[in-house]
């Protein structure tokens, strides 16, 4: 039990306590552009993938019979 | 730095009891979910074919209605009494929509768990179940008390939403002129698009399911009733989604050591969430008879309209995270990644629900296309999709944000802490098999809602049993982890000690509400706009199936008049004769 508060008051205390302050105008979120770039990416080639691939490209569908 | 329950015992309390009221239904809903998980992948039977069914409805309604929304109560009346920082207006007016929800939940219950019993008792004049699905459109038909649990239900969430917009006005006339603080602007716009949207259901039980239940009308039109469901059945998803939404803005940022990157965005979105939740419900019936293709067109431009406001949310939230990082000495493009507190489980649970979110983005990218939408419509690949979403995307976060609201609703400190990192860890990598393998097998035309989806003398293009195997794996997985996720909970309360909680205070955002045009906060004028859109998406489909399918089915039609019809026969001629007349000139 004690070492279990210890772990909670660490955690708590590293969550809480930055190591410098970014204000708005220095912060530049490159990072989130490129977590967002790769995920379009991938939503984009999968997009491609079943439209082309799974759903044109594979034997009768519904659309495929008209 | 002081917490909920020390700062709103009273209100706490009720916090605190809606927040075990959904406990109770996770619960039950995950163990029909791994008995069914269990029966249709052929790993081991122990319920009949036709109790499937049963257990089917459970734990859809269980999962998605209570648990759902038993938490966003909770969480909805955390974010209001907090951020206006004053307690509810009358504990009685709030402890009464808490009884209508309760009351509400076990009626339905009731009426569910008849289909158990090998010979349900007759009441009301009729037997006791209800094997409808979450989705209870007619033609399949339930007991009067599924139906009347559901509204009372439904009437507790529209009184909880007084209580909130009675609290935002008592708060508004002592603050004149403040902008209105994010957490309450998010419940407010949230609560205006489930007024808007359960109208729908509202509409369907009260004039058309209930009455036909109760035997007081014979048929009902099985077009309209699905229509008027899926008007309410899409913005519920979004319903469910807000207060994870709420709690991605307001406590990930705080626990990744940063702040909120942007509050205009955050408010932009729910507007967004706001307008376009409710005209969009026909894509869910793309491949409906009776619903013109032109309709399911507009429904469909709605949705792609829809995604954006989840990309902006990804944006923000990510950034936000990011700011966290950076301030906590994370360095480089990706590098920071690394300075996040992943052995926090309440942020390493939020994230991966959001990561699951991004996966469930792609699958509902698909289903919200018109011709593509064929390739998946009705297979497994739909509860694959949903399973990303609400399962992951909203559950994952709500067990996450539970390990953060247990101990500012009771004052005692988390125990087991490595036990609720372990469990959220396995939470995704249970979802990972079971949706993966869930979204395969449905291409390969797997139904959904069916028992026993295997046929003689058909085999599927793929390996099916394989793709059984991950379901029934992650499945496993997904039941170990609840019971992790219950042995935390109940470890925190009965051996939790008092004190030593961190307060409950959210950080001030980097670019403020001052930020954004003042216009952002006229609920008025949003509600207005969502209003117009809803009149614009569905009266035209809605008047067009009743012209053909009648108000109340077309045998409805045909012997209408005749016998001795009663006031709401005689209202419901009246109703029809209107929307048919008006359709007449619509279309002239």
């Amino acid at each position: 039990m004690g070492s279990t508060e210890q772990e909670v008051k660490q955690d708590g205390s590293e969550a809480t306590q930055p190591v410098r302050e970014i204000g708005h105008d220095e912060y530049d979120p490159i990072g989130t552009l490129t977590l967002i770039a790769l995920y379009f990416l991938i939503l984009i080639s999968m997009w491609f993938f079943m439209y082309f691939v799974e759903f044109v490209g594979n034997d009768p569908t519904v659309v495929g019979m008209v | 730095m002081s917490t909920f329950v020390d700062d709103f015992p009273a209100e706490a309390k009720v916090v605190r009891s809606s927040m075990y009221n959904a406990f109770v239904a996770l619960a039950i809903g995950a163990l029909m979910g791994i008995l069914q998980t269990l029966y249709r992948t052929d790993v081991f039977h122990f319920i009949s074919a036709e109790q499937y069914y049963t257990v089917l409805t459970a734990h859809g309604v269980f999962m998605v209605i209570s648990f759902t929304i038993w938490f966003l109560v909770g969480v909805f009346a955390w974010a209001v009494i907090s951020s206006l920082d004053r307690g509810v207006e009358d504990l009685r007016f709030t402890w009464a929509w808490f009884g209508f929800m309760t009351v509400g939940t076990l009626l339905a219950a009731i009426a569910i768990f008849g289909g158990f019993m090998s010979d349900p008792p007759e009441v009301l004049g009729s037997e006791l179940s209800a094997d409808v699905l979450f989705t209870f459109y007619a033609p399949l038909e339930a007991h009067p008390f599924f139906y009347i649990g559901l509204v009372l239900f439904v009437v507790g969430t529209w009184l909880a939403g007084a209580d909130w917009f009675r609290s935002y006005l008592a708060w508004r006339s002592e603050n004149p002129g403040e902008r209105i603080p994010l957490p309450t602007f998010m419940v407010l716009t949230t609560m205006i698009m489930w007024y808007i949207a359960t109208l729908g259901v509202a509409t369907s039980i009260l004039v058309f399911l209930l009455p036909w239940s109760l035997g007081l009308v014979d048929t009902v039109n099985p077009t309209l009733t699905r229509t008027l469901f899926w008007f309410f059945g899409h913005p519920v998803v979004y319903f469910w989604l807000m207060p994870a939404y709420l709690l991605w803005y307001t406590l990930l940022p705080k626990l990744a050591g940063g702040r909120l990157f942007s509050d205009p965005l955050a408010r932009v979105v729910f507007v967004l969430f706001l307008l376009l939740s409710t005209p969009v419900g026909i894509h869910h019936q793309y491949l409906d008879p009776g619903i013109a293709e032109g309709f399911k067109f507009i429904a469909m431009t709605n949705t792609m309209f829809l995604l954006l406001p989840s990309l902006l949310t990804a944006f923000t939230v990510v950034a936000s995270i990011e700011h966290g990082a950076r301030q906590r000495g994370g360095e480089g493009r990706l590098g920071w990644l690394k300075a996040l507190p992943w052995k926090d489980p309440v942020f390493t649970g939020m994230i991966f629900a959001g990561l699951m979110f991004a996966a469930g983005g792609f699958s509902g990218m698909v289903n919200a296309g018109m011709n593509i939408n064929y390739l998946v419509h009705n297979t497994l690949w739909v509860p694959g999709h949903f399973h990303l979403t609400v399962g992951t995307a909203v559950a994952l976060t709500f067990m996450a944000a539970s390990y953060w609201f247990i101990p500012q609703l009771t004052g005692k400190q988390l125990v087991g802490r490595s036990i609720a990192l372990v469990q959220v860890v396995l939470w995704f990598v249970g979802m990972v098999f079971m949706t993966n393998a869930m979204h395969r097998t449905g291409m390969l035309g797997v139904p959904r809602r069916t028992a026993e989806p295997w046929y003689d003398g058909f085999e599927y293009a793929g390996n099916v049993a394989e793709h059984n195997f991950q379901i029934a794996l992650g499945g496993t997985i997904l039941t170990l982890s609840i019971l992790l996720f219950f042995v935390v909970i109940l470890l925190t309360l009965l051996r939790g000690s008092k004190g030593g909680v961190e307060g409950s205070s959210i950080p001030e955002p980097l670019s403020g509400p001052d930020h954004s045009p003042a216009v952002i906060d006229n609920l008025k004028l949003w509600a207005g706009i969502a209003i117009v859109l809803v009149i614009m998406a569905y009266t035209l489909p809605l008047a067009s199936i009743v012209e053909r399918g009648g108000l109340f089915g077309p045998d409805g039609m045909r012997s209408f008049p005749s016998g001795n019809p009663g006031f709401l026969e005689y209202t419901s001629l009246f109703v029809q004769m209107v929307i048919q007349n008006a359709t007449e000139v619509i279309f002239r």
